[in-house]
């Protein structure tokens, strides 16, 4: 051999530790177990998991505070979470996140198109149920929970988009 | 060697790597399933998760039997 090629990969061949091939197939036979686990975890996961959580209690405001067609804008569950409650028809609001599934870009209402709309990349969300009705978002729009009381309107929790 | 003993060596090292190469194959399917299912959950879409693990743990159980069945020929030799 060159004694130069030698000199740069000093490979000692009676040292090397040599991977058999049944070795290579019980790896092998390992990795598929660990992906067996790994899809059935998944699988465990969106079985599991709820689409609805209760979260702390929050009064966004008194129901005669917006007008019909009209919206307002609050943060919910966490100070940064933007949230937009929208009166949708008389005594009948919706609340959805402003957070674009996309790239998270802030959603606007648009009372003339009955629709939430991100201009970062003219994505659109439907305001029956948040679902995807054009552009590049992957899921709906997490649903914000609202309870109307006598005092006012209060979010109580966040239900995820289902596709 | 005996001449039918070295033909039957040859044979099962054909069907050693034969096994083999399938068992790469299964492993990438279930790669696939894996990831298709992580970023259908991801996505929002939970319906690929329930039959991409059943297929998963069959390409496992597959392999078992393929792994099983080779140490059995071993021993036999």
């Amino acid at each position: 051999m060159d004694d130069r090629l030698v000199e740069e990969f000093p490979v000692n061949w009676e040292d090397d530790d040599y991977v058999t091939r049944r070795e290579f197939f019980r790896f092998m036979t390992l990795a598929s177990g660990g992906l067996a686990v790994g899809s059935g975890a998944i699988a465990a996961w969106t079985t599991l998991s709820r689409s609805e959580r209760s979260l702390d209690e929050v009064k966004v405001a008194a129901a005669d505070q917006i007008p019909v067609g009209g919206s307002i804008a609050f943060e919910y569950p966490r100070k940064g979470d933007l949230c937009l409650l929208i009166h949708k028809e008389p005594g009948h609001f919706v609340a959805y996140s402003r957070r674009c599934t996309h790239l998270s870009c802030p959603v606007d209402y648009q009372p003339e198109l009955k629709r939430l709309y991100c201009h970062c990349h003219n994505g659109a969300f439907s305001l029956e149920d948040g679902r995807v009705l054009q552009g590049p978002p992957p899921r709906p729009l997490p649903r914000i929970l609202i309870q109307l009381r006598q005092d006012g309107i209060y979010a109580v929790g966040i239900a995820k988009g289902e596709v | 060697m005996n001449p039918l003993k070295s033909r039957r060596h040859a044979q099962q090292a054909i069907i050693f790597v034969a096994l083999l190469l399938f068992c790469l194959v299964l492993l990438t399917i279930q790669l696939w399933l894996f990831v298709g299912a992580l970023e259908a959950h991801l996505r929002g879409n939970n319906g690929m998760a329930i039959p991409g693990a059943i297929v998963s743990v069959g390409v496992f159980a597959l392999n078992v039997w393929m792994f099983l069945g080779i140490r059995r020929i071993e021993h036999q030799v």
